[in-house]
């Protein structure tokens, strides 16, 4: 039970890696339409919406 | 049939329908339709996300399987997937930063690989191929929804599945928004669904450690008068599958699922790439519980009923239970679940299907017609409403268990695109023959392969389509900037903006802006 688990956390774990690093790749880029904001997990700023 | 079956089914039946006329009003133009416009935010794009995800063949198939195999259903599929999610970021991220994306998966393979062709041959491939794929896909959630209809409520399956059309309907003619909109219910109502269920298989076998304990002594056969099992295999991580299979399997959810081209399509849609990375990230979260739920219900299902009946698949142990152990308001709420989990698939596989057929084969081969965006989409509304009713006809005769079809048909998809994919979004190198060699060779080779009954059918199309791919690509001259430069570049020229509005229709310059590089490539 416990491999399988293992399986499935690494998984999620890998995920959560992932995305994070794409954020900070696209805050650093700073290009607006992609997504660059300032803030990590903020995809557009408020003024725009 | 108890009075809760009707009082909830009536209640997700009325909301269907409200959230489909409003869809409807929505939609102004055929990326409305397609895409939702690529200004998703990032609620509607979970909510789909998750909807989409948790298909009728997960919510029936990860139970069946862990009622068949135990725990190593955990590692071939459940992992796999959540593998899959995990990875499909780099995609996301990627698709969805052109100014001016694609709307469908055939078109942005022949905005990558074909952006001068007039016809492009191999946006029609990739939408056959898509059209097939998709096809299937939309059988087996009607399969899915009338064998837990019927198990259910005694209701005759071959109703059932036509009921299931009005349903399928509802939600797929708002096209993408009203998809978008419903699924967002779908998944908190298959998140509510499964947690009654769990909870009823919880309280009737003791909780979790009693089903441990039951599940590590049984040796009761799969079906009445099977083959007894070993004792401990339901526990033990590589089941009675063996490693190299079962790592098989795993690989082909994983990469197989990445590339799936709904999942594509579902990249387009977001505002903007941080929102198409983050409506990923955020779903996984959402798709725990989900998960932890469907795993409890297979394992207590073991322990509940030893063995199936005989002549039943394991495809039926989730309605049985259900109807065995389950009070009638939670085996409402159950059923909802299991029907939110294949209208939502559903729905957005047969939107796949029809802009396969319509955008992407019909409009191609007729290129010379005007199509203004009304009259394409209601053409595509009919689309969807033929291929509605052809999907429920077939599926009058089910011929297979609902998780393994899932498995073939994302098996072919991973051979075939995984390298025109990834390759193309992330190597400017790779061009239109090395995508036409890596599609053909690796469909051709996955049904080969499955022909020939190898243990890993994705493992060997996959490498004999890279092999195919590289050689063709090393052996052609590079592609024209026109091809890959939105997916590198923050601005691009005035030459790939041109061409990306011609492919999308909305303007038509003669392609006076080809650069040198373009016209070596499409000369070879």
């Amino acid at each position: 039970m416990l491999i399988a688990l293992l399986f499935w956390s690494a998984s999620i774990v890998v995920s959560f890696v992932v995305s994070i690093s794409l954020c900070r790749k696209i805050e650093a880029s700073g290009v607006p339409r992609w997504g660059a904001t300032g803030k990590l997990f903020r995809y557009e700023n408020r003024e725009r919406t | 049939m108890s009075i809760y079956y009707y009082v909830v089914f009536g209640g997700y039946l009325l909301f269907l329908a409200w959230t489909c006329m409003k869809s409807m009003r929505q939609v102004e133009s055929l990326s409305d339709f397609t895409s939702g416009g690529h200004r998703m935010g990032l609620l509607l794009g979970i909510g789909t996300t998750v909807a989409t995800w948790v298909s009728v063949a997960s919510v029936m198939g990860v139970p069946g399987y862990l009622y068949r195999t135990g725990i190593a259903a955990i590692i071939g599929w459940v992992a796999g997937w959540f593998l899959a999610t995990a990875i499909m970021p780099l995609l996301a991220y990627k698709i969805r930063r052109p100014e001016l994306p694609a709307r469908t998966f055939p078109e942005f393979i022949r905005m990558r690989f074909e952006p001068f062709q007039k016809v492009s041959s191999l946006q029609i491939l990739v939408a056959v191929l898509m059209f097939v794929g998709y096809f299937i896909f939309c059988h087996l959630q009607v399969v899915g929804f009338g064998i837990v209809f019927n198990t259910i409520t005694g209701v005759p399956y071959e109703y059932a599945i036509f009921a299931f059309l009005v349903l399928l309907m509802l939600t797929s003619l708002g096209g993408f928004w009203s998809v978008a909109a419903t699924d967002t219910l779908n998944a908190s109502l298959i998140l509510i669904g499964l947690a009654f269920g769990t909870g009823a298989i919880l309280y009737a076998t003791g909780g979790v450690g009693a089903i441990l304990e039951s599940v590590a002594q049984t040796t009761a056969p799969i079906n009445v008068g099977g083959e007894p099992m070993e004792p401990g295999i339901l526990l033990s991580p590589a089941g009675t599958f063996g490693w190299s299979v079962l790592l098989g399997i795993f690989m082909s959810n994983a990469i197989g699922a990445s590339v799936a081209p709904h999942w594509i399509a579902r990249f387009m849609a977001p505002r903007n790439s941080k929102a198409a990375v983050l409506q990923m990230m955020w779903a996984i979260v959402a798709l725990i519980p989900i998960f932890i739920c469907l795993i409890l219900i297979g394992l207590g299902a073991k322990a509940l009923l030893p063995s199936l009946p005989e002549g039943k698949t394991t495809d039926y142990i989730m309605p049985l239970i259900v109807q065995g152990h389950a009070p009638a308001f939670v085996g409402a709420m159950t059923l909802i679940a299991l029907l939110a989990a294949a209208v939502s698939t559903a729905n957005s596989m047969l939107l796949n299907c029809g802009t396969s057929l319509y955008y992407d084969i019909y409009r191609s081969l007729y290129s010379e017609r005007k199509f203004d965006d009304r009259t394409a989409t209601r053409h595509l509304r009919l689309a969807v409403l033929g291929l509605g009713l052809l999907a429920v006809i077939s599926a009058i005769k089910p011929p297979m268990l609902l998780a393994m079809g899932f498995t073939y048909v994302y098996g072919a998809f991973g051979a075939a695109f995984m390298w025109p994919v990834w390759l193309g979004l992330f190597w400017r190198r790779m061009n239109r023959s090395g995508a036409y060699a890596g599609i053909l060779v690796g469909i051709v080779a996955y049904i080969a392969a499955r022909a020939m009954d190898f243990s890993n059918p994705f493992a060997a199309g996959a490498s004999l389509s890279l092999v195919a791919t590289l050689v063709a690509v090393y052996l052609t001259p590079a592609p024209p900037k026109e091809a890959y430069e939105a997916y590198f570049e923050p601005d691009v020229s005035p030459s790939t903006r041109a061409v990306a509005l011609r492919i999308r229709g909305e303007s038509a310059p003669e392609p006076a802006a080809v650069t040198p590089d373009a016209k070596r490539e499409d000369i070879a």
